[in-house]
């Protein structure tokens, strides 16, 4: 045995894993992603009394077939012997169907625990569970917990530490209706062994298999297990252990298993279940609004709204106060350095270059937390998934499920995890489009580029500018996908359509979400201190730097003449100057560095506050930038390339380097497209 | 009939699911089996339809649902 236990926790989507998982390793948690593939895998370490363990979230499934990746990926790791105990985390309310992925693990042969989640709900509703009956016709032990009260929680890791070595086949007891055992051929004694005894043809057709497994493969573990999956005709699994079972497997025997155990779990809902729900879910009464053929649409669009309203509106009261702090620790520093006699160059360094850039950015960090807020809420609660259902008419006019919304919606606040929710979309062909569609979604680092511009040269209408921007990159976005659909069509059979739960509402848990928040957070913070930090001193660097040494003259920059060398193309779309030129290349490092580079550029260390905005307006005036300009400027950093980590993922899940290429020349052409046209025209006014 | 054409708040048995093979074992996980009792909960204007099986919501485009056969609960 290792030093240290590691635990599995497994579980069906929305029945609570995470807010468990974290119940136990609180924001400590290490999120790194499966090997080569960016599903989030994520570790944390407890103490049990004298014992480590170390804790796995385990990614959201209902089964523990081969047809998604996370199903793959969970079974992969139980059966490599990772995992030394799984504890699969049930929805007690929906019992039914998480006892079908518990009987699968329970056959996976590692030793399993129940832990019955949302007790409390099923109290409420007046159900009762007998939690004596239930282990005993399942073998494991169960105990119930509540992840969000936070109960039950160390009953579950003693089970857990004295359940380690154990097998699954105590107080194993119960019988079939009918006794099917009794008409056997040969008897099969498994129901003192096995939790899940399928019907005799079945059972027959297991132990020759077996049989047959054991003598090509001698060291194979959990033979039971791997027979049944070659009689469901798993391809993982037959590709794994190729034998010849000709006249045993004669069809796919998938269906029949599946049937069986729902047999099974059926006798046991029927005997620990006791009072069935009468009273009606208020899930569904919600639902009669929130999904409404007619309203649903409108609820979500004000729903939306609503999001971006509080972001810019109760987030810049905040970022009010942030700015004053960081002009104020600005000037501190800056006196001080004047005061140690600091040379000219380390001052300019730190002044106008890392706290011009990185603090512009802090300024943001209100907003962001906002808006991500927010999308924890609108997750957290079961409201999401409605979104799918609503838009699902919509989506499915550009050729994609309502499932795809998800996606685009998480984009609002970051690329990154948006394109990596485009996993969740079976299709591959969805999940390309959906992919190149997602940075179109005005993400959260693009904030501080609508608010200090909108801010600027729209004054009393900045917000409804700022917000245009998001209706802006959505129709781009739709419309995108509806060309590509058009010239695409796709095969009749093909046709990506609509699979997904709908969870119960439930009030969200703070917990999980100020961790999620938290999180977001501290990627925030830790970008502002790499990337931001190294992007600020290096444009720093090629602004304040020439063939001739420090210049004293931005435009002698090495800065200057890159710039200078896209102001022919960027000059229809109205960005024909240098600065913007080195600014839009910065961006493609982080888009806030959009904004740091100005600060930069023109020296402004306060770009945020009223007084810099009007210096930096005073100072992009002479320079013929006006209005329309802004206007263009806001688009362009809307619709053009994401930042690097951005187009890491997108290359990572599109697994082709042409794609990839193509994703962001698309987007160059498109934003270059749009800002051009939208200032031409508006030239002409 | 199919799941398209049923009425709000009434239950089906499912028959039969003529669907492709991987989005019929998905569904056969998720417990939608022959036999397995269902409830209509809501019809979109789009024809995708949430239904409760097993104590859980299902939202299905108009697609699957145009291929999950069902008898009426009498």
């Amino acid at each position: 045995m290792r030093e240290e236990l590691h635990v599995g926790f497994v579980g069906n989507p929305n029945c609570g894993k995470t807010t468990l998982f974290n119940a136990y390793t609180g924001a400590k948690l290490k999120v790194a992603n499966w090997p080569g593939v960016t599903v989030e895998k994520k570790e944390g370490a407890m103490r049990y009394h004298n014992e480590r363990f170390k804790l796995v979230d385990l990614p959201g499934i209902y089964s523990l077939t081969s047809y998604t990746l996370e199903e793959k990926l969970t079974r992969q790791y139980i059966l490599e012997d990772d995992v030394d105990v799984i504890i699969d985390v049930a929805d007690a309310s929906s019992l039914e169907r998480n006892l079908y992925l518990t009987l699968q693990l329970i056959e996976l042969g590692k030793p399993v625990i129940l832990a019955l989640n949302m007790m409390d709900i099923v109290e409420e509703r007046g159900m009762e569970i007998d939690l004596h009956r239930l282990p005993e016709m399942l073998g494991i032990p169960v105990i119930p917990v509540s992840a969000r009260k936070k109960t039950g929680l160390d009953i579950l890791m003693h089970a857990v530490s004295h359940h380690k070595d154990k097998l699954n086949d105590n107080n194993l007891e119960h019988h079939h209706i009918g006794n099917q055992e009794k008409d056997s051929e040969h008897v099969h004694e498994h129901h003192k062994e096995y939790a899940v005894v399928y019907s005799d043809d079945i059972e027959d057709k297991i132990d020759s298999i077996s049989e047959i497994l054991l003598y090509n493969y001698p060291g194979i573990k959990n033979v039971r297990w791997h027979a049944i999956k070659l009689l469901e005709q798993d391809e993982e699994i037959m590709e794994r252990y190729p034998v010849n079972l000709s006249g045993i497997v004669d069809r796919n025997y998938e269906t029949d298993i599946i049937n069986q155990k729902y047999d099974f779990i059926e006798e046991i809902i029927e005997e620990v279940l006791v009072n069935k729900s009468k009273k009606e879910a208020s899930t569904d009464k919600v639902d009669r609004i929130l999904t409404h053929r007619f309203w649903g649409m409108p609820i979500f669009f004000a729903v939306i709204g609503l999001v971006f309203f509080l972001t810019f509106s109760i987030g810049n009261i905040f970022a009010g106060y942030f700015e004053g702090i960081i002009s104020s620790f600005s000037e501190l520093v800056l006196n001080f350095l004047i005061s140690i006699h600091a040379g000219d160059i380390l001052t300019s360094l730190v002044v106008d270059g890392i706290i011009a850039g990185v603090g512009g950015i802090l300024t943001f960090l209100p907003n962001i937390a906002i808006l991500f807020l927010a999308l924890a809420i609108l997750e957290d609660s079961g409201y999401m998934a409605r979104v799918a259902y609503v838009m699902n008419g919509i989506m499915g006019k550009i050729g994609l499920s309502g499932r795809a919304f998800i996606p685009m919606l998480l984009g609002f606040g970051c690329t990154v995890p948006a394109v990596m929710a485009s996993r969740t979309l079976e299709n591959i062909k969805d999940r390309r489009k959906t992919i190149f569609v997602t940075p179109f979604m005005s993400c959260s680092a693009k904030i501080p580029i609508y608010v200090l511009f909108s801010g600027m040269f729209f004054k009393k209408n900045a917000a409804l500018v700022a917000l245009s921007m998001y209706v802006i990159g959505l129709i781009i976005g739709i419309l995108a996908a509806y060309i590509m659909n058009k010239i695409d069509k796709q095969e009749e059979g093909q046709i990506s359509t609509l699979l997904i739960e709908l969870p119960e509402y439930k009030a969200p848990n703070v917990r999980t979400i100020l961790i999620y928040v938290w999180d977001k957070i501290k990627d925030y913070l830790s970008k502002a201190g790499t990337t931001i930090f190294l992007a600020s001193v290096i444009i720093w660097f090629i602004l304040n730097f020439g063939t001739k040494g420090m210049v004293t003259d931005m435009s002698q920059s090495f800065g200057a003449s890159i710039g200078r060398f896209l102001v022919p193309v960027l000059a229809p779309a109205g960005l024909g100057l240098w600065q913007i030129g080195v600014a839009l290349i910065s961006g493609l490092a982080a888009k806030e560095v959009v904004v740091a580079s100005f600060g930069i550029l023109f020296g402004i260390a306060d770009i945020n506050t009223p007084a810099g905005m009007t210096q930096l307006s005073d100072m992009l005036q002479p320079l013929g930038f006006g209005t329309l300009n802004a206007f263009a400027l806001m688009l362009f950093c809307l619709l053009y390339t994401p930042c690097a980590a951005a187009v890491g993922v997108i290359a990572k899940e599109l697994k082709s380097v042409k794609l990839t290429l193509f994703t962001i020349l698309f987007q160059l052409v498109i934003a270059w497209a749009v800002a051009t046209i939208v200032y031409q025209i508006g030239s002409l006014i | 009939m199919t799941l398209s054409e049923g009425r709000i708040g009434q239950f089906y048995f499912v028959k039969e699911l003529k669907l492709e093979h991987t989005t019929k074992q998905r569904l056969e996980a998720l417990g939608l089996i022959d036999g397995t009792k269902v409830e209509l909960l809501n019809q979109n204007y789009n024809g995708a339809i949430v239904f409760k099986v097993r104590g859980t919501r299902l939202a299905i485009g108009k697609k699957i649902a145009d291929a999950i056969f069902v008898e009426e609960v009498a």
